[in-house]
């Protein structure tokens, strides 16, 4: 089966599209000028792309054939009056020349991630924000249990400020709903997002609660994967309880002197259970250790992992970043991941081998695949 | 009527326009009416609390006027607005 893959890159999005073997790649570029951030499809075929242009903010453009794309009249948006984290607009703001954040309005800045679910499409944001369009981009409505959440007056950004980058849903539960918020945790509603409780009791807090990747299978929802900042770790409870799950994998000095394994990028494909990650030399580096560009790969539910370098180059000094990594969910599972060098690599064996796939591209942000 | 140019990057959004025309005496009144005749582009000038957008700029008669002037900056029937924007580095 064909497949599309719509990356993400700081100068627009290119549109790759392969044959029925997933061996040969055309390519297309849309959108250019705006960083494209994140995107999805919903049930019904139309494809969604987040763009947030530093002066001209964010916006969501949407196509029903990857080819003609049209800008959404709506966008996420807080309420006129919400008050701001002063720490993510102090980094938001950075060049506020005009002295336009001295009432420290909440404003979305970014959309980080997109995720389709029970006849909806959700947007996390910075300002860490959610919200759900539920007529196909007409409106969008703030899922007001989280944007309001009771403790949000004590969440902290990271160091790319304060980020909404993650959003799983169980396919069997409409109630329940996980969001990952850096640097102030990984929340879980289970009414629908009316409450949030943030679900992080195992794992190093040290440094805050940054999460910066989660994902699961959604036919086993509650079996979660998690690339933190100070770790990798597997939940089987949901995200109640969290253990560590690093065996195999490179360690890394953080700049406290915490040794773990840093990374950003995590993907799971569904067909084979394996879980994928890109790990980087430490949260100072940020490369490739050693200079040699590997996915490690876990067959067991992250209890061991294994490199896979097959096609890789060495020599390699550009990461891949936070939603740069996806599956295709076909059988046998194509992986696919960009990196911040303007590489597209792809793997039809369950990543055991690799493929370049494009190159030359802008800064890559995001990469999705949809079996067409 | 006030003539404003689309930067190229704005014309994903104007469906390929590059001058747009609107009414208003002063800048931001030029862009209040853009945004209410485009509503797409509106999202691209003003924040959620109707602010225009920090590093928005445009030139008027060859003075780059800031976000934070636009309110007062008056404009005459007739003239031109260049849309830009405070792009740096390649």
């Amino acid at each position: 089966m064909p497949v599309s893959l719509i990356v993400g890159t700081k100068k627009g999005a290119a549109i790759l599209t392969s044959d029925k073997n997933r061996r040969n790649w055309s390519s297309d570029f849309a959108l250019k000028g705006w960083p494209v951030t994140a995107s999805a499809r919903d049930e019904g075929g139309r494809y969604y792309a987040a763009v947030a242009n530093d002066v001209f903010g964010p916006a969501i453009f949407v196509s029903d054939d990857l080819k003609e794309w049209k800008q959404l009249e709506t966008a996420p948006r807080f309420n006129p009056g919400d008050k701001g984290n002063e720490q993510h607009i102090r980094i938001a703001g950075a060049a506020d020349f005009m002295g336009r954040y001295k009432d420290s309005p909440r404003l979305v800045d970014q959309i980080w991630t997109l995720h389709a679910a029970h006849g909806a499409v959700y947007a996390g944001t910075s300002e860490a924000g959610l919200f759900a369009t539920r007529d196909r981009g007409k409106s969008w409505e703030p899922v007001s249990g989280f944007n309001d959440h009771p403790n949000r007056d004590k969440w902290e950004p990271g160091f790319g400020g304060l980020c909404a980058h993650t959003i799983l849903s169980d396919p069997k539960n409409p109630n329940r709903m996980w969001v990952g918020v850096s640097s102030s945790g990984f929340f879980r509603t289970d009414d629908g997002g009316k409450t949030w409780n943030e679900k992080s009791k195992g794992v190093n807090q040290d440094v805050g609660i940054c999460v910066h990747h989660v994902t699961h299978d959604p036919a086993n929802p509650d079996v979660l994967f998690r690339q933190d900042h100070r770790g990798v770790y597997r939940s089987d409870d949901a995200g109640d309880t969290w253990i560590v799950t690093e065996n195999g994998l490179p360690g890394g000095e953080l700049s406290d002197g915490h040794k773990c394994s840093f990374g950003f990028a995590i993907a799971m494909d569904r067909k084979s259970s394996s879980v994928f990650i890109a790990p980087l030399e430490g949260d100072n580096f940020r490369l490739p250790h050693n200079g040699q560009l590997a996915i490690y790969k876990s067959n067991d539910k992250g209890a061991n992992w294994q490199p896979r370098k097959s096609g890789l180059p060495s020599n390699c000094y550009s990461g891949v970043l936070r939603g740069a990594m996806t599956t295709d969910q076909l059988d046998p599972g194509g992986i696919y991941f960009g990196t911040s060098s303007g590489t597209i690599y792809a793997s039809t064996d369950v990543g055991e081998s690799w493929i370049e796939v494009a190159s030359e591209l802008p800064r890559i942000m995001s990469v999705e695949a949809y079996a067409t | 009527m006030i003539r404003v140019r689309v930067p190229p990057v704005l014309r994903a959004v104007t469906g390929g326009a590059r001058v747009l025309e609107a009414e208003g005496g002063t800048v931001r009144e030029v862009f209040e009416d853009l945004a209410r005749k485009h509503p797409a582009l509106g999202l691209h000038l003003f924040d959620e609390r109707s602010g225009i957008r920090r590093n928005i700029i445009c030139v008027h008669r060859d003075y780059v006027v800031r976000a934070g002037e636009m309110a007062g900056r008056a404009v005459d029937e007739g003239e031109e607005l260049i849309l830009a924007n405070a792009f740096a580095g390649g």
